[in-house]
């Protein structure tokens, strides 16, 4: 059966479609074939996460909620440790592990035949994966950064301090001024970074699976397997890496923030010669 | 030049070239990142759990491979 869908989604030669497609339309709305497949996706993963919540138990069952559990715990490990105060990581742990998770089942489901060309609403297919349309995965970089900005100026105490944090100096000094420009200008391209990558890798995953399902014609299956088992892999990776980096934008900014805080806490009778030594370089020493 | 964009496709051969050179760089990069980490590995094994580390880089590395795989579909 799964030969079966693998070679109908191959039939017409490797079309690729970059672009979603309008499955209809409500009160003037577009809704397209991949905002129908987030929404599924969205209802799955509140509906998974909300039982999983009440099924968690002091000693583990085993099982699907176990698994979800040993997620949650990577990465609100690694959440809570990219922040120097444990108290401040454990704030913002709730919006990354729903993030990791629904970039995870978004990218896994995405693979299932259904998903793509196999199954059609008249012209075009029915659902395509959320994250392989730049339009699903610019809204989930633009969200992320804005929480990241938003979290910023709040644990800096200002838009002002804020912005003082991308100069060095005086921003009067023209060395400077180009300096902290240009960090500006890095900080907003990571919306487009973080999307595009998160796109064009699950593009590029749809697109080498249906070349290799084309050319295998009859032998659909045993050639789009092994391309099928890395790209769990690589959609595996890239929910984490998505995570991590949004996670690790946050982190700089909030430590940053912190530590300035309290340098301008400490007048300069208790400031020990030492001050410039924290304890960042030791950690990634040892 | 008229008469050789006349007979031949030029934008796939544009393609290929973008596609040829947009690829070695990271290639090389990823290859670079691995080795090092495995090298790492060998001399102090503790490192080991510096693979979430690596990958971030392999990340940054492939945006690259992705842009010029992007951009054959601005070539007509």
């Amino acid at each position: 059966m799964i030969g079966g869908l693998l070679t109908r989604f191959a039939e017409a030669g490797p079309t690729v479609h970059v672009a979603p497609h309008e499955v209809f339309s409500l009160g003037g709305l577009t809704i397209t074939n991949s905002i129908l497949y987030g929404w599924v996706c969205a209802l799955i993963i509140i509906a998974l996460l909300t039982w999983v919540a009440r099924q968690v138990t002091l000693r583990p069952k085993g099982g699907l909620v176990q698994f979800i559990e040993v997620g949650v715990d990577f990465i609100t490990n690694l959440v809570e440790n990219s922040f120097d105060d444990k108290k401040v990581g454990r704030r913002y742990v709730p919006f990354f592990v729903t993030l990791f998770f629904f970039i995870l089942l978004n990218n896994w489901l995405g693979l299932m035949p259904i998903v793509g060309e196999g199954f059609r609403s008249g012209e075009a297919p029915l659902f395509r994966p959320f994250t392989g349309d730049l339009n699903g995965t610019l809204a989930i970089g633009v969200f992320t950064m804005l929480l990241v900005y938003g979290a910023s100026i709040r644990e800096s105490g200002g838009i002002i301090k804020y912005l003082k944090h991308f100069f060095i100096g005086s921003p009067l000094n023209p060395l400077f001024l180009v300096i902290g420009l240009l960090e500006m200008f890095t900080d907003l391209t990571r919306v487009l970074s973080l999307s595009l990558r998160l796109f064009l890798n699950i593009t590029i995953g749809e697109i080498v699976i249906a070349v290799f399902a084309y050319l295998g014609s009859v032998a659909a299956p045993i050639t789009a397997l092994p391309f099928t088992m890395l790209e769990f892999l690589v959609a595996a990776l890239q929910a984490y890496i998505f995570t991590i980096l949004s996670t690790m934008y946050l982190a700089i900014a909030v430590n940053h923030a912190a530590e300035h805080a309290r340098h301008d806490s400490l007048t300069d009778d208790d400031v020990p010669e030492t001050i410039g030594v924290n304890t960042g370089a030791v950690h990634g020493r040892a | 030049m008229a008469i050789i964009a006349d007979a031949v496709n030029t934008a796939i051969i544009g393609k290929g070239l973008m596609i040829g050179g947009g690829f070695i760089g990271p290639a090389i990069g990823i290859g670079l990142i691995g080795g090092s980490y495995l090298q790492a590995v060998g001399r102090n094994p503790e490192a080991a759990k510096f693979l979430g580390q690596a990958l971030i880089f392999v990340a940054i590395v492939e945006l690259f491979g992705l842009l010029a795989f992007a951009s054959i579909f601005i070539v007509k």
